[in-house]
C-alpha cells in the first residue's frame, strides 16, 4: 500500500533526487511512497541513491512517458 | 566500494564549475558522501560574496549572458539558486568548502570578502592530509 505519492515532472537532475532523498527522510521505517519523474536520468539516478542510502526500490513502472519509483522505506 | 569521501580541487571561476560544485555536492550530500572542495586560483572567486559566475566555455563571448541564459533553464528544471543548493548541502554537514591560503594572499582576498558558510582556509599541507583517507580526489 503506497503511503503517499510525489510528483516530481518536470524537475530536472539532480532535483528528483534531492527532493527523494527530502521525502524519505520524514518516513518511518515500512512507509511505501510512490515518486514519477519524467527526468531520463532519474531511471539510474533514483535507484543509485536508495542504493547507497540503503532503503528498498519495490518496483519501477514506465507510465506513458514517466518513470514511476515504489519505494519502500528501510 | 562504498564511496564515504570525494575531495575535489577548484581551480576555475566559470559559471559551468560553480553549477557541478553544487550538484555534485547536494547529490552527494543526499547519497551520505562527504564532499570537500579545495578552491584554489581562479576557483577561490567562486567562494567570493556576490560573485556572479560567467559562463566561460560559450564558442563566443556573450557578456554574461550565457550564465543568464543557463540559470534560467535551469529554474526551469526546479533550481532556483545554485548558491542555495550548495549553502544547504553545507548546512547539512556533508559539503565543505576550503578557501586556499595562499590564493589568498597572492590576489588579497580577505575571510571577510568569502562566503559566511565557508571553512577555515587551509593550505596545501591542510587539502593533503584531508586526501588521505578520501575515496577520490578529482580536479575541477
Amino acid at each position: 500500500m503506497v503511503n503517499k505519492t510525489f510528483d516530481f515532472t518536470g524537475l530536472k537532475c539532480p532535483i528528483p533526487v534531492l527532493k527523494t532523498k527530502k521525502e524519505l527522510k520524514n518516513l518511518v521505517s515500512g512507509q511505501i511512497i510512490e515518486v514519477i519523474s519524467d527526468d531520463v536520468g532519474a531511471k539510474k539516478d533514483i535507484p543509485a541513491l536508495l542504493s547507497k542510502i540503503g532503503d528498498e526500490l519495490i518496483e519501477l513502472k514506465e507510465v506513458d512517458k514517466n518513470l514511476v519509483f515504489t519505494i519502500k522505506k528501510a | 566500494m562504498v564511496v564515504k569521501k570525494i575531495n575535489y580541487i577548484v581551480k576555475d571561476r566559470s559559471f559551468e564549475k560553480f553549477a557541478m560544485m553544487a550538484f555534485l555536492g547536494s547529490t552527494g550530500s543526499a547519497m551520505d558522501i562527504q564532499s570537500h572542495f579545495f578552491c584554489t586560483f581562479w576557483g577561490l572567486r567562486l567562494l567570493k560574496k556576490k560573485y556572479k559566475p560567467r559562463a566561460r566555455g560559450m564558442p563566443f563571448p556573450m557578456k554574461g549572458m550565457g550564465a543568464w541564459m543557463f540559470k534560467k533553464r535551469l529554474k526551469k528544471g526546479g533550481i532556483d539558486s545554485l548558491l542555495d543548493l550548495i549553502k544547504d548541502a553545507v548546512e547539512e554537514g556533508n559539503v565543505k568548502l576550503y578557501p586556499c591560503t595562499t590564493t589568498m594572499d597572492l590576489m588579497k582576498i580577505k575571510r571577510e570578502d568569502l562566503l559566511d558558510f565557508v571553512e577555515e582556509p587551509i593550505g596545501a599541507a591542510g587539502f593533503l592530509e584531508l586526501c588521505s583517507d578520501a575515496d577520490a580526489i578529482i580536479s575541477l
